[in-house]
């Protein structure tokens, strides 16, 4: 089943039901930019050049691209820097204002890492085997000695079967946990507790964390939506949540509220997020959202709706697009 | 005199028979493995044995079962007995070790935390099995010629089962279709196939299966072609047992603002 069909359903299921077949997309752009600045874009691309008020990047088609740094940016290597202490060659990912001329954030090297452990082997700096999930495989990584405290005392259960929920930078080939995404569900990946009880009449908007995952492809706006059905997908681990969800199909449009942020756009779902539905955590960004993490969004929807790929998570709202 | 003591085995036959399924079906559908650690005599067994303990449960009340309601042997009739004591026990250390397990007696209904009510009830189907065991004909005949007592039974069962409303309460507070896991794709097919606009529409398709089919909160949606090459497509609500059929016509080359060609119609 390819892209074309999937991308299709929506415009059949909108004719089907008499429906508007929705624009995925920021909403409503000139009311979007609530939170100040205007309407934000996500840019991406290996660091050519960098100077204190300039940088010039490669971007994933080739292009070569010349931004100026505000004034008030900030970056993030691994920890806070000054944006001209970036080694030319990282891949960055950059919050821009004014059409993705004014960089104002920048992520370089940024990984998250995110699966079930699987092992974990090591004394000093430990190494550890996940499972990301029957589509994104498996990952090892590498915990520095400096890091395994701040992660563990996130992550309590530090032993096979637990998930494990991290950021760190990508290095070498190799992937480094710096920081703890979450703080660890305390019980195995595999007993995920059961949604609230729901009472006939439909909700319009639910609430939960929105976060974001590096497994998408390059430049693609999208989200990994974990309740999906089964047989629509075959995904054997889909139609898990803790947070009470509809069933949605892949193409469907998902209107995601960042609620820190006020800024909202309709996001099409691409992927099944298996994964992300086994989490029953929350989100403290701006306040404390309900259980369930309700979307994984690809770097890109994440970083326009107003996220910081470093905190991991904002809360937020769904509706159907 | 004997039409009292045969007079609880049909209950007793009915309830293990009910036990058998219900087990099984919790332990088939699974749910989330992890789910088993909530219910029953499993949670006090380690983690990897306890969906073959549920099914050892079921096993034996099957065959208890079935030894009472086809033949008189003492065996059937004693272990019965055995059993429900056993599982008076089992019930009192649940309720002492784990408080906030449910008694999985019928599977994943009865996951409410074991209360008094259901510790009487293996009380009352001891005794009524201690009584059952003097019974001169088998749990079959007794069904044919069941009396005022039989009755008087279930009612008794009945005010002690939490289940009854669990599944009332499942009846009244159900999940909205949107949540609840959909029929089967080939269910809903045959449910499209049976209703008007299919027969309406039928003739145009170029084939009878669907090359793409989705479900969407409560619809289930089947794209088809016809002979102009655009696209077919049906929406079948997820619930009820004749369920609205809604369907258009989207032009191949459309790919954003459609109107459908035919309005919609339901079955």
């Amino acid at each position: 089943m390819g892209y074309p069909i999937i991308e299709r359903r929506r415009v059949l299921a909108a004719a089907a039901l008499g429906r508007e077949p929705g624009v995925p997309g920021p909403d409503n752009p000139q009311e979007s930019g609530e939170a100040g600045g205007g309407p934000l874009r996500a840019v991406a691309g290996e660091i050519l050049d960098i100077s204190p008020h300039l940088i010039i990047i490669e971007t994933p088609e080739g292009v070569q691209e010349r931004l100026v740094i505000a004034p008030w940016a900030t970056a993030w290597h691994g920890g806070d820097v000054a944006p001209a202490g970036l080694p030319v060659g990282s891949m960055v990912m950059m919050r821009t204002l004014r059409e993705g001329r004014v960089v104002e954030r920048i992520w370089a090297d940024t990984t998250r890492i995110t699966g079930t452990i699987q092992s974990i082997d090591g004394r000093k700096d430990l190494t550890v085997e996940l499972d990301c999930g029957p589509h994104r495989g498996h990952r090892t990584v590498v915990i520095p000695y400096r890091a395994s405290g701040r992660l563990q005392v996130r992550h309590p259960k530090f032993e096979p079967g637990y998930l494990f929920d991290a950021i760190g930078l990508r290095q070498e080939g190799a992937s480094q946990a710096l920081l703890p995404a979450t703080s660890q569900p305390p019980y195995p990946a595999r007993a995920v507790p059961p949604p609230p009880p729901a009472y006939a009449g439909v909700q319009q908007r639910i609430a939960g964390t929105a976060t974001w995952s590096d497994t998408f492809d390059e430049e693609e706006r999208g989200a990994a939506y974990p309740m999906l059905e089964r047989s629509d997908t075959g995904c054997a681990d889909a139609g898990v949540s803790c947070a009470g969800l509809p069933y949605l199909a892949l193409g469907s449009l998902l209107q995601i509220r960042n609620v820190c942020s006020g800024r909202s756009a309709n996001v099409p779902v691409v992927a099944c997020g298996c994964l992300a539905g086994r989490f029953c955590d929350r989100c403290v960004e701006c306040d404390t959202s309900p259980r369930g993490r309700i979307a994984e969004l690809s770097p890109y929807s994440y970083v326009e709706l107003g996220g910081d790929l470093v905190k991991g998570c904002f809360n937020a709202q769904i509706g159907l697009g | 005199m004997t039409r009292v003591l045969e007079s609880q085995l049909p209950i007793l036959v009915v309830l293990l028979g009910l036990g058998t399924v219900a087990k099984i079906v919790t332990v088939r559908s699974g749910g989330e493995p992890g789910a088993l650690s909530r219910l029953g005599p499993a949670v006090l067994m380690p983690g990897r044995l306890q969906a073959p303990a549920l099914l050892l449960c079921a096993a034996v009340e099957a065959v208890l079962a079935a030894g009472l309601a086809l033949g008189t042997h003492p065996f059937f009739r004693w272990g019965t007995a055995a059993f429900f004591a056993m599982s008076t026990y089992v019930l009192l250390e649940l309720r002492r070790r784990r408080p906030d397990a449910g008694c999985g007696c019928f599977g994943e209904v009865s996951s409410a935390p074991v209360g008094l009510r259901s510790i009487a009830r293996t009380v009352v189907l001891t005794g009524m099995s201690v009584v059952s065991v003097w019974a001169p004909v088998t749990g079959w005949t007794a069904a044919t010629g069941m009396s005022w007592l039989t009755a008087a039974g279930v009612l008794v069962l009945a005010a002690l089962s939490p289940e009854i409303e669990e599944l009332l309460d499942r009846v009244r507070y159900r999940a909205p279709c949107e949540q609840r896991p959909g029929p089967a794709e080939s269910a809903t097919l045959a449910r499209l196939r049976a209703s008007g606009p299919w027969r309406a529409h039928r003739h145009e398709l170029t084939s009878a299966e669907p090359y793409d089919s989705w479900r969407e909160l409560c619809w289930r949606f089947f794209a088809f072609r016809n002979q102009q090459q655009d696209d077919v497509v049906f929406a079948v609500y997820l619930s009820g047992r004749r369920p609205a059929v809604r369907m258009a016509v989207v032009s191949g080359e459309d790919s954003g603002s459609s109107l459908p060609e035919y309005s919609p119609v339901s079955a």
